[in-house]
């Protein structure tokens, strides 16, 4: 998009300032990284705020599901595969054993991160004599390869943990326990790519929040965000497709085949959230062969794992949330850095704590006056 | 022919260090004065200020596109001589090599390193080799330390820096840190992306005669981000650098997107900035322009005067116009990459 056009947005925005605060959550971690890095907040109008929401695979992954691939890792014959994000993720338990994926390689575990299911297939077929975990965490858009690979049939050495969730039925619980936690919503671009739009029409339609799909470049977010905007000064509610290139209303049927083929639907937790229903993506009884928790039923059993309170400063759950900021929680900077993470959304590149580090922004007084402060 | 490897027994100073200094040192690597019987180099130097240099080399992998540990060794001496405004005569040359090295991979390494000496007029007058144990080192680790003849005719100071200064760049940024990030095979992503390693020198004589430029710096390990602390708070003046100006190649910009990097903190070892007034910010950019790998020179941001209000010095305004902050490296996304 041209510069002008950008100009043209921003201008369409500040005409339509509004009186009252606009709130608009996203629920990507790739859109609060672009609102980040482009300095979106610093061109705003005050009253609209922009409000990073629960868009973390790795920042939702429950601590039970962490503290089994520790255990698994700790196994001997086992080596375990995690995408890069999940290694340094603390989990507080009552166990004297590491607590971080990390932390238990540095005992000797054999945790290596991988970018793809692909790679975990290539590793388990490079080492035939060990049994090799994948620990796959995500959302819709992970999940969709790793049921394609388990659809394809597996090595027989080859299991993967899942911890995979749906993104929409955590955003209809927020609005259902308390509606007035945002005024409109900017739907993730990728989970849509496979999903679809379609699935994201709850929002305006039973709740009756403007809805946009954006894509991940600043102008799309603008674009996104003026449609927004323009809903609520018309006083409508729809769900708009800001990236029509890339998403359709159906999403991609081929990949959702897939995913119904080899994963079921359940109720699951989510760290800072709690247990939503049908949020869960757990493999079908037909994989059975390719389930780390059915072959390693004993190493998995987690009915005596019970998390310790994470420090009582820590707001990650807030934060997740969408009810403060990632600069409102105390050790925000200070205490919990992405080299010392203390909750999981300082760790991954999609959490916003670790988005808004990254992006300059610091301790909770200087970032009043940063340009990108709230 | 079985291929060769290090050994332990190369670095223990008997029959087969001596084989390894004149098979691999003085074949390849070779110089009219590199003296490889006596324990140190003689040379004159005029009579003259010097400048002198030194820095350690561990880049994994050893080979990357567009250069290896070798070459990087000449070129971030050379750099380091250059930007403080001297004329590059001299290196020494020390090399760590690990226990299986293999010798056609030692090789390249001391080839890359004679032709980069060559191409930047400089001389590797003295060297030195240890072996370590495997596993106890990066396969090769080299220092090189240099010595340049300062210029009389340079001015380069970082304290003349002032508000309304200019910040110029020779071309664009990442490619260096980008390469080496792919060579490690990490990612499964594939491109032509080629590192900027060389010698700035060039960069560095054609605007020496300049008046107004004040101060240069090689945006080396940390990128141009940290050039730019460093400078900000060696002088308490605050740098907004423009998004839109800064010369980014399309392959970069999509491997940051893929992989969540800020291509502001990548690495270049071919790429020199420098602070100029504002009046002759033009001029330096016509004749870096005019230089080879020149031609996307661009200038990138200016000083401001301290802007207290933010806690941090260097400020970015971004493509769509906003503002944020380039805060100094927290976290090390990156392999080592220099
Ligand atoms: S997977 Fe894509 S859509 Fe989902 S949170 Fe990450 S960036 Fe957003
Ligand atoms: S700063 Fe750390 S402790 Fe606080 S919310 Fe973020 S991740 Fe959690």
């Amino acid at each position: 998009m041209r510069r002008q056009s950008v100009e043209t947005l921003i201008a369409g925005l500040d005409a339509m300032h509004p009186e009252r605060p606009f709130r608009v959550m996203n629920v990507c971690g790739g859109h609060e990284r672009t609102i980040t890095q482009a300095g979106l907040r610093s061109l705003l109008d005050k009253h609209i705020e922009l409000i990073p929401g629960p868009g973390c695979p790795v920042c939702i992954c429950p601590e039970e599901d962490i503290a089994q691939a520790i255990h698994l890792a700790l196994n001997e014959q086992v080596i375990l595969l995690s995408f890069g994000d999940m290694l340094r993720v603390p989990v507080f338990s009552h166990t004297d054993g590491p607590r971080s994926l990390l932390a238990a390689r540095g005992q000797g575990a054999d945790v290596r991160p991988v970018a793809s299911p692909l790679d975990a297939v290539a590793i388990a077929r490079a080492n035939v004599t060990q049994q090799v975990v994948f620990f796959a965490a995500g959302f819709e858009t992970t999940m969709a390869p790793v049921a394609a690979m388990v659809a394809e049939g597996v090595p027989d050495n080859l299991t993967v943990l899942l911890s995979g969730r749906l993104t929409w039925p955590a955003v209809a619980m927020l609005l259902s326990n308390d509606e007035q936690a945002f005024d409109a919503l900017i739907a993730p671009g990728h989970v849509a790519t496979i999903m679809g739009s379609d699935e994201w029409a709850f929002v305006a339609e039973q709740h009756g929040l403007p809805t946009a799909i954006a894509g991940f470049h600043g102008e799309s977010m603008l674009a996104a965000l003026q449609c927004l905007l323009q809903q609520r000064s018309d006083n409508r509610a729809q769900l708009v497709n800001c990236y029509p290139e890339v998403v359709k209303p159906q999403g991609n049927t081929q990949a959702q085949q897939l995913l119904r083929e080899v994963m079921a639907v359940s109720a699951a937790n989510w760290r800072g959230i709690g247990v939503v229903e049908g949020s869960g993506f757990t493999l079908r009884p037909e994989f059975a062969n390719a389930n780390a928790r059915v072959r390693f039923s004993e190493l998995t059993d987690q009915s005596s794992f019970t998390p310790l309170a994470p420090p009582a400063e820590a707001r990650c759950a807030d934060v997740v949330l969408g009810r403060l900021y990632p600069d409102q929680c105390p050790l925000f900077g200070n205490e919990c850095t992405p080299r010392h993470p203390i909750g999981p959304c300082m760790v991954s590149d999609e959490g916003a704590c670790r988005i808004w580090m990254s992006s300059g922004m610091r301790s909770v007084d200087e970032s009043k006056s940063t340009p990108e402060g709230v | 022919m079985t291929e060769e490897y290090i050994s332990l027994a190369h670095g223990n100073g008997g029959r087969l260090t001596r084989e390894l200094i004149d098979k691999v040192f003085v074949q390849y690597g070779q110089h009219p004065l590199l003296d490889t019987v006596n324990d140190a180099a003689t040379m004159s130097l005029p009579n003259q200020t010097i400048c002198m240099t030194t820095d350690s080399f561990t880049v994994q992998p050893l080979e990357f596109p567009g250069g290896n540990v070798g070459s990087l060794a000449v070129h971030g001496t050379v750099n380091d001589l250059s930007v403080s405004g001297a004329t590059p005569l001299y290196l020494s040359t020390s090399f760590i090599i690990e226990e299986g090295v293999s010798m056609a991979c030692l090789i390249r390494v001391v080839k890359a390193m004679a032709e980069a000496a060559h191409k930047a007029n400089v001389s590797i007058v003295t060297g030195d080799t240890k072996v370590v144990p495997k596993g106890q080192g990066g396969g090769i680790y080299i220092n090189t330390a240099g010595i340049g003849l300062k210029k009389t005719h340079t001015q380069f100071d970082i304290k003349r820096l002032s508000a309304g200064d200019h910040i110029v760049i020779s071309g664009p940024i990442g490619d260096h840190g980008v390469a080496v990030l792919l060579a490690r095979d990490e990612f499964g992503l594939d491109s032509q992306l080629i590192s900027d390693s060389a010698s700035v020198y060039p960069f560095v004589e054609a605007i020496d005669t300049i008046d107004g430029v004040k101060f240069l710096r090689d945006p080396t390990r940390g990128g141009i981000a940290m050039a730019m602390h460093e400078m900000a708070q060696a002088t308490n003046l605050s740098i907004r650098l423009n998004e839109a100006a800064i010369p980014l190649s399309g392959q970069v910009e999509s491997v940051c997107n893929m992989l969540g990097f800020d291509p502001y903190y990548l690495a270049c070892e071919g790429r020199v900035v420098a602070v100029v007034a504002p009046e002759v910010s033009e001029e330096v950019v016509r004749r870096w322009q005019a230089c080879t790998h020149g031609q996307n020179a661009a200038i990138i941001g200016e000083v401001l005067p301290c802007q207290e209000q933010y806690h941090c010095p260097v400020s970015l305004v971004t493509h769509i116009g906003g503002e944020r902050l380039l805060d100094e490296l927290e976290d090390d996304p990156l392999p080592r990459i220099c």
